[in-house]
């Protein structure tokens, strides 16, 4: 089955029209989407500024572990909120650039957790024992940082993706600006 | 007549891009700020890093968070002048701003009191950081809702 044919079901399943039309569901599980990225995405931001050689009056143990568990429960709130966002209108988001975008950065993260997983963040008492944050971990922040904010910029641009620009748009765009 | 006075909506309407980055730039910092407050609320309520470490948390997230604000308000301030008529008017969207308002002073008094302060009974703590989390996630709300109602 196709990834397009799987968003066709997906957006045929009674649940998914019900939820689309809502006019409080809809927007209520965005609003959880987005506060899940404050309080979760504010402490991924925690442990990178950590990371960077900021926030020093934590250890970087104590960030890591304790914020590991809630970390890892805001993030399945969150996907499932977005599933269900995406998944309601699943023919919509899979033409949508912003969405493929925001869905390759997301596995760019995974992938970033698994190469940097022992060296960095299991490794953080020996972290915590160096003089200076070694620069595999800054380097670790750095792309975290990088990709998160990419995922929730992506997120946000998903819904102003209005079908592809016709190339007389493209032709007209530096006419406009110069204008 | 407003279209040709509001410089801010003039640029949003020659540069496409503008309106959409500068909500790109206010989701990102709020979660900056709130991230960070809502970190020493949860180590109030003992939820993960210890309520010990709540005062040293305030302290050295002071900066990050007040930056943040910063970029919120600029960036906010940039989105409301798009449209101003459409924003004082709603009703959602007074009800966000009071909360953020509150949510502000509650954040630079009784918060910030309470978190920096060891001897404060449990109670207390989790009282203020209960306030605290449902004035913040009130502000997210009616910022969404108001673009749905």
């Amino acid at each position: 089955m196709s990834l397009a044919a799987i968003a066709r079901w997906l957006e045929q399943r009674e649940w998914a029209g019900d939820f689309s039309a809502s006019q409080w569901l809809y927007p209520s599980v965005l609003a959880i989407h987005l506060t899940c990225i404050a309080i979760f995405g504010g402490m991924i931001l925690v442990t990178n500024l950590r990371l960077l050689g900021f926030l020093r009056s934590q250890s970087l143990t104590d960030v890591v572990q304790k914020l590991r568990f809630w970390k890892r429960t805001g993030f399945v709130i969150m996907v499932t909120c977005g599933g269900l966002l995406a998944g309601s209108e699943a023919e919509k988001y899979y033409v949508n650039p912003y969405f493929w975008i925001k869905m390759t950065l997301s596995a760019l993260i995974g992938v970033h957790g698994m190469v940097f997983r022992n060296s960095v963040y299991r490794n953080t008492a020996e972290l915590d024992g160096a003089q200076t944050m070694p620069s595999r971990a800054k380097l670790a922040a750095a792309l975290s940082l990088i990709l998160w904010i990419g995922v929730v910029c992506a997120g946000r641009m998903i819904g102003y993706y209005v079908g592809p620009r016709s190339l007389a748009a493209w032709v007209k765009l530096p006419y406009a600006l110069w204008r | 007549m407003l279209i040709q006075t509001n410089v801010v909506l003039q640029a949003m309407i020659e540069n496409q891009w503008l309106f959409p980055a500068a909500e790109c730039v206010h989701i990102v910092s709020f979660a900056l700020s709130i991230g960070m407050i809502t970190l020493v609320d949860l180590s109030l309520l003992g939820i993960g890093l210890q309520r010990k470490a709540a005062s040293r948390l305030v302290r050295s997230t002071d900066l990050w968070t007040l930056s943040g604000f910063v970029v919120i308000v600029f960036s906010g301030l940039l989105l409301f002048a798009s449209d101003p008529d459409h924003y004082y008017l709603s009703s959602v969207f007074q009800i966000k701003i009071t909360c953020l308002v509150l949510a502000v002073l509650f954040n630079y008094t009784i918060h910030r009191k309470v978190a920096l302060s060891a001897d404060a009974s449990g109670v207390v703590s989790k009282m203020v950081a209960g306030v605290s989390l449902v004035l913040w996630i009130a502000v997210i709300f009616g910022g969404l809702f108001f673009s749905f109602a």
